[in-house]
């Protein structure tokens, strides 16, 4: 049940709902599965006057482009991606991620650009008003953080918890964004600004049209793991994302992307771990060193009652059995300890 | 329809304008229903209070417990959070369209025979999610029937008895009937 009237338009075309979008700059939001903004009206964090349907516009099948590279709309359901035999196949690392997202009905319903797009969670803001605080938090318009009020830098500590973004990003996927002045094309980490009340960098009237995969390089290996209390229907506590490319001899580590989620405002790099892998021989030693490293590097916001020590010591062992499951997937010598 | 911005300026689109109020069809059980909705108004609340089918369950109605589950188009989805206007002219199939006449479902009677009932209130959002996945997968394994019924959340059975009646349906055990 939503308490406030807005207004609904349906959209034929992906154009026409930016079209719409633009009519009411701030107050427009698109709906695909919403079922992530309509439980945030629920809620009252979001108040738009006009929702604009997407409901109408059928998704395109994943494609494969000459490059080798995959393009998935952006309205594809979490569902079809899931249990596509070209993505478990292709970008299994993907298929994954849109697994774990939810329930089922969440995944029947919901949309490969709207889980990107989802809102940053916080477990006082995702509450009904009448448990809510006295005064507003800064995602009400107030001007404190009430979970966490003395927070270093005096900002909103809620938490970006979409599980497909960090394996995009390991995956070194981008997004394809339509505007009113046309189409552009983004690395799906640069979706993100690290800000918690503004957590994306789309503009007012900006929909996402698709996701490119690039090709896997030889000697690719991946590994994913989602953090969570009951196993199912759940947002994560954290999310972790490994992309590692092996040299020729299978043991040597070319290239390394390490993703973290749901930790922070948007999903986290650690650089410095993946600087740690490079070059390097991948041996259980190794993996444990540079998940000690990320761990440290990426220092993550307590939400939803887990503490920074509890997700940090989270992080650090995940991290090590995810990087020794890619490296074993690979064939290499990367044990778990 | 394709709208132009002019249009939508038109059709009175302004902060602060109360939502117009538009018919909808929906085809539910097989049976076709015009009806009046705003467009906050959502599928469960149009389902129980227009049509009058209060089989189907709100409960959490923030898309957490899966109470509220119907079939729409053949896929389970939320009710609590599924937009009525978004269902114009579609197919919805709810826990009453599950029997014919006064005879039970399989899946129907399999939760009887499983004792996987028992306050209730979740199990018209479990028999749904268990119909389409089915459907889908007329032999699922255990395994399946979890992931497919991750989404409902049941405080009473422990899940067990309706993983059971799910297996049972599907011609692959679960326990043996307790009733006569």
């Amino acid at each position: 049940m939503i308490f406030f009237d807005f207004d609904y338009e349906r959209a034929d075309t992906l154009e026409g709902a930016v079209a719409l979008l633009a009519r009411m700059p701030g107050s427009a939001r698109a709906l695909a599965g919403g079922t992530d903004l309509l439980p945030g009206m629920r809620m009252e964090n979001i108040k738009p006057g006009l929702l604009v349907s997407l409901g109408a516009i059928e998704p395109h099948e994943p494609e494969l482009l000459a490059d080798g590279s995959l393009r998935i709309d952006a309205l594809s359901r979490l569902s079809s991606l899931e249990n596509s035999s070209l993505l478990r196949s292709k970008v299994p690392m993907l298929a994954e991620s849109a697994h774990v997202v939810g329930g089922n009905q969440i995944r029947q319903m919901g949309t490969l650009g709207g889980n990107l797009c989802q809102e940053t969670r916080c477990m006082q803001l995702d509450q009904k008003h009448d448990y809510q605080f006295v005064a507003p938090c800064f995602k009400r318009g107030g001007d404190c953080c009430y979970p966490f009020p003395r927070n270093k830098h005096n900002v909103c500590w809620s938490v970006y918890m979409s599980d497909i973004a960090p394996a995009l990003i390991a995956l070194d996927a981008e997004v394809e964004i339509l505007g009113q002045a046309g189409s552009r094309r983004i690395r799906v980490e640069a979706l993100f600004t690290g800000n918690g009340l503004t957590p994306l960098s789309l503009g007012q009237a900006e929909l996402l049209r698709a996701v490119v995969v690039p090709p896997a390089p030889r000697g690719f290996a991946w590994g994913f793991h989602k953090s969570t209390v009951r196993g199912g229907l759940e947002f994560g506590m954290a999310v972790i994302a490994v992309a590692l490319h092996l040299a020729e001899d299978g043991n040597t580590c070319a290239d390394a992307r390490i993703v973290i989620g749901a930790v922070r405002e948007g999903p986290a790099r650690a650089t410095a771990a993946e600087r740690s892998l490079k070059g390097a021989v991948l041996d259980g030693k190794r993996l444990a060193q540079a998940a000690a490293e990320a761990a440290k590097e990426i220092s993550p916001l307590p939400h939803h009652g887990f503490t920074k020590r509890h997700l940090t010591d989270n992080i650090r062992v995940y991290l090590r059995r995810t990087l020794a499951q890619a490296v074993e997937r690979a064939g290499g010598p990367g044990r778990s300890s | 329809m394709e709208m132009s911005a002019s249009d939508a300026a038109r059709a009175g689109i302004a902060a602060g304008t109360k939502s117009r109020t538009r018919l909808i069809s929906l085809c539910v059980n097989g049976e076709w229903h015009e009806v009046a909705v705003k467009p906050r108004n959502m599928l469960v609340e149009v389902i129980r209070d227009t049509i009058g089918l209060t089989g189907t369950k709100a409960s959490c109605e923030s898309g957490t417990c899966g109470a509220c589950t119907v079939l729409v188009e053949g896929r389970p989805v939320l009710g609590c959070i599924t937009l009525a206007v978004e269902c114009d002219g579609k197919q919805v199939q709810t826990v009453e369209g599950l029997a014919e006449g006064e005879k039970l479902s399989a899946i129907q009677e399999a939760f009887l025979d499983q004792g996987a009932v028992q306050c209730g209130f979740c199990t018209p959002g479990m028999l749904m999610s268990a119909t389409a996945l089915l459907r889908r997968n007329p032999k699922p394994t255990r395994e399946d029937i979890n992931k497919a019924l991750e989404g409902n959340l049941c405080r009473c059975t422990g899940y067990n008895a309706i993983v059971d009646a799910v297996l049972q349906v599907s011609g692959q055990g679960g326990v043996e009937p307790v009733m006569e």
